[in-house]
């Protein structure tokens, strides 16, 4: 029999672990339950694995891993479970025992603890993965991938656009002011993630200059790092997630605001305090943090307040038909989901049409999409019939992994859907 | 039993994709919704056609392996439970709608569709299939017939075994009958399809369903009201269906769930009463008018607050209030005991008194709720089986609870069944003469005993 001590994080989440009464609400709910159709797939079986490991009577093998590993973390089991159930909050906590028990296999040790942590050199393995694209294509059987996927998963083999020639960092000064004669309302910090920084630095571009051309100073601090999603939250890895955490609350500091336009880079940096204060000091500081994020449509709409002739649409998108998808990370974590829409709807340049099943998760769910490439593909079928069923000519949404993963699933079916980030429809 | 040989030959029938044999795997199939048991299964295989369901019973036939056939697992009476052990069949990868068919208001399905998958394919034909479990949205369709569900709309329009116009099954020895057609009217020999209907899996495993549909109603709409004292509540019911209106639904929650209707109904009225009524009229627009208007006019007198839901949302939002009281009933306690009794309408009020008494005199913490229309409850008595003193507490309220809706004229299970939770009552419920018909039955379609044994009778020492 374990002790107590060798579930410690679990433990920290026992009482969303006791709540679940086992009626099973959550099927229905389940992308991956919807593929799979076995029980280990959906909240309440994992909840029941996860009290037979606290029993005693299963240990935590890598099948226990695999097991907790296939969910999504979308959320929308607990958004909808009648006893208030988070099992999303229980797996990762699992996946942190899971680690502290048996630490990382490799190559993610590697990748992890030693690679995602450090930046620049970070940079310099995925264009160096850029270069080698062509000998580390994915393979799609099997459930486990290794480094050489991990690294092609950013490339050319899953139909995504190619590693920036040229970094956002290395592109925009680290103070960006607004125009002479625009007065500044806000000064802001913007968090820019990897993918933006390294894939869609076009993006990162974009929105600065929205936001100086409408009287926000940004400020894109160099020390910021990675937000950690991947290495705690993916990987149950605490310990480096901690480490990653301390380097942006340090790099955000003396800013006010954070502005986002990744929703699960920004939802994992408000869940440091969750899963990562260890003391007093990181709890204040987690928390002082925490307040200061927030999402760019939620910055825009609520705190910038700007009228709809703000948003002018780029030329060659006017006129076009425009659908939304939600992330579950802006939904379902920060509860960003009117802003968004209201951008996009008050918008008369272009015609706004909601799509079915809009907050759906789309199957990246970042690491989720690598171990489990196969049923990820699966689960963003279902949003390409519900993208279809609109006959838009653009989706957007505000999370670059959700984008890869559209990129990626629209081109797999042939679509004419150009997949964006909701800033991108802008001037 | 099992062996290693056995579960080689299930992997060659269903494919070793549709095989689970881990720990891990099994473990997810030793439960269902039912609260206090569990039993492993040894292995779990996923059919994807009736040929395989006929091979692995016949395998299964031959070499004395108990089979317990499984949909989504939602059972709240312990049926899909294997409690001998040996295979968990289940349906849930046989999730195909073969076809609706708007003249003949019929469809056919594979009994792992999900009834809300399936009712919201009808909703888009204007079709409608009344039974409604409050587990829609993860039972399956073989669950709705082997147990003949039902739920809140069973007031109006009846319960599984009013729809079933047909099936498939396949007989304990791998023989596959079709059994009633696709007609509504059907009197072609002994009524078989019914005796599969409800039989929790112990005869046959179904395989195909052919179910009659009815048009959706025209219009829908609710009513809530809000009301001081729980008897009170039972008689305000009787007389609006005393008055010659038919709801679709009445349905009855008690304070211990106020929690989840707290921002739709106003606290100060929801603080001193014992009972919300959630109504729910349908048909044309003209007649859901009149009906609302007469329902309010009844609950008026009595209650301390009524609302008639004014949009979809509204509505939604009550339903969804009323669908999550057992999963938030069965948070409120470690152990919940939760029973099924159906009681004649009249003896409603009557009933929850004597209940109210006998939980008093136990001093055990009660709670009602249920399709009080139909006179069917859900008292639930909050324990913890860990601390045996309360828990036998708990048994004996139970037990009498039990007696006092027989007593009344009422059964012992209105939806849930008799699965392994009310085995030790069926005794008093059913007459003798019927429980022996039953197992000689029994003995005819499943000589061996493999189909989810151990279900409905409590077993004798020479059964075992």
């Amino acid at each position: 029999m374990k002790s107590s001590l060798d579930f410690e994080q679990i433990d920290r989440f026992k009482e969303d672990l006791d709540k679940c009464t086992k009626c099973g609400f959550c099927m229905s709910y389940c992308p991956v339950y919807q593929e799979e159709r076995v029980e280990s797939s959906v909240a309440r079986g994992k909840i029941m694995l996860i009290r037979a490991l606290l029993d005693g009577e299963l240990e935590a093998t890598d099948e226990m891993a695999e097991q907790l590993n296939r969910c999504t973390l979308c959320m929308t089991c607990a958004e909808n479970c009648p006893a208030g159930t988070n099992v999303p909050s229980v797996i990762a906590a699992a996946r942190a025992d899971k680690v502290r028990l048996k630490g990382l296999s490799f190559p993610y040790s590697i990748i992890y603890r030693w690679l995602l942590p450090r930046r620049r050199l970070f940079g310099y393995v995925v264009r160096l993965a850029s270069w080698f694209q062509g000998i580390f294509l994915p393979k799609t059987e099997g459930s486990i991938r290794h480094l050489s996927f991990f690294l092609s998963a950013l490339g050319k083999g899953r139909h995504i656009p190619q590693i920036a020639h040229k970094f956002l960092r290395q592109s925009v000064p680290e103070i960006n002011s607004p125009p002479a004669g625009v007065e500044v309302k806000y000064t802001v910090g913007y968090f820019t993630g990897c993918m933006t920084d390294f894939v869609f630095p076009e993006l990162g571009e974009k929105i600065i200059n929205f936001l100086t051309r409408n009287g926000v100073e940004v400020v894109v601090p160099r020390g910021q790092g990675c937000c950690g999603a991947p290495v705690f939250l993916g990987a149950g890895d605490f310990d480096t997630g901690r480490k990653m955490a301390d380097v942006n609350v340090k790099a955000f500091k003396e800013l006010d605001y954070i502005i986002t336009d990744c929703a699960t880079c920004a939802s994992a940096m408000k869940d440091y305090i969750k899963y990562l204060a260890d003391n007093e000091e990181r709890k204040r500081e987690y928390a002082e943090f925490a307040g200061k994020i927030k999402d760019i449509t939620e910055f825009l709409v609520d705190m910038v307040k700007l009228p709809p002739s703000a948003y002018r649409v780029a030329g060659e998108f006017k006129g076009k038909t425009v659908t939304w998808h939600e992330p579950c990370h802006l939904g379902r974590y920060l509860g960003v989901k009117e802003q968004p829409r209201k951008i996009l709807q008050s918008i008369p340049d272009i015609n706004y049409i909601e799509m079915p099943d809009a907050d759906r998760c789309c199957g990246m769910a970042g690491t989720f999409s690598i171990y489990f490439y196969d049923l990820s593909r699966k689960i963003a079928d279902k949003k390409v019939a519900s993208i279809k069923s609109t006959g838009a000519d653009i989706v957007v949404t505000d999370c670059p992994g959700c984008q890869i993963q559209l990129i990626d699933s629209t081109t797999r079916h042939g679509m004419p859907q150009k997949v964006m980030h909701i800033m991108e429809l802008f001037e | 039993m099992l062996n290693s040989k056995h579960i080689d030959q299930l992997r060659r029938i269903v494919g070793k994709e549709n095989i689970l044999t881990s720990k891990e795997e099994l473990l997810v199939y030793s439960y269902d919704a039912t609260n206090m048991w569990q039993h492993l299964p040894e292995v779990v295989v996923l059919p994807s056609n009736v040929e395989q369901i006929s091979a692995i019973l016949k395998l299964a036939n031959e070499n004395l392996i108990p089979v317990t056939p499984r949909g989504g697992g939602t059972n709240v009476s312990g049926g899909s439970i294997p409690i001998k052990g040996g295979i968990v069949l289940c349906t849930t990868r046989m999730d195909r709608i073969i076809d609706i068919n708007k003249t003949n208001l019929n469809a056919r399905v594979e009994p792992g569709v999900v009834l809300q998958d399936f009712q919201a394919a009808l909703a888009e034909e204007g079709l409608f299939f009344p039974p409604d479990p409050q587990s829609f949205s993860g039972c399956t369709m073989g669950g709705v017939v082997a147990e003949n569900s039902a739920g809140p709309s069973c007031l109006k329009y009846g319960v599984a075994k009013q729809y079933v116009l047909g099936l498939e099954v396949v007989l304990a020895d791998g023989t596959t009958m079709k059994l009633g057609g696709l007609t509504p009217k059907n009197r072609t020999g002994y009524e078989l399809s019914m005796l599969f209907t409800g039989s929790e899996g112990t005869l046959g495993v179904i395989s195909k369903i052919t179910l009659r549909m009815l048009p959706a109603p025209k219009a829908t709409r609710t009513i809530v009201a809000v009301i001081s004292d729980v008897a009170v509540a039972g008689e305000t019911v009787t007389e609006i269906i005393a008055s010659s209106v038919l709801p679709s639904k009445v349905e009855f929650v008690d304070n211990w769930t106020f929690e989840k209707f707290r921002g739709l109904l106003p606290d100060e009225i929801l603080d001193k009463s014992q009972v919300i009524l959630l109504i729910q009229v349908d048909g044309l627009p003209e007649t859901v008018d009149a009906e609302t208007q007469q329902v309010v006019a009844l609950c008026k007198s009595r209650a301390g607050e009524v609302r008639v839901a004014e949009d979809q949302a509204e509505t939604d939002r009550y339903w969804q209030a009323r669908a999550a009281h057992f999963s938030d009933i069965s948070s409120r306690a470690h152990t919940i005991i939760n029973e099924d009794i159906c009681v004649p309408r009249d003896k409603i009020a009557e009933f929850i008194k004597l209940g109210q008494e006998s939980a008093k005199k136990y001093d055990v913490p009660i709670s009602f709720a249920g399709h009080v229309g139909d006179g069917n409850f859900h008292p639930v008595v909050l324990t913890d089986s860990r601390d045996k003193e309360h828990y036998q507490r708990s048994l004996k309220c139970v037990e009498e609870i039990i007696e006092i809706a027989l007593s009344l004229g009422g059964v012992l299970s209105g939806e849930h069944g008799i699965g392994l939770e009310k085995q030790r009552f069926l005794k008093k419920a059913m007459d003798p003469a019927a429980i022996e018909i039953m197992k000689k039955i029994k003995d005819v379609l499943d000589p061996n005993h493999i189909l989810n044994p151990g279900k409905i009778w409590e077993e004798t020492s020479d059964e075992e």
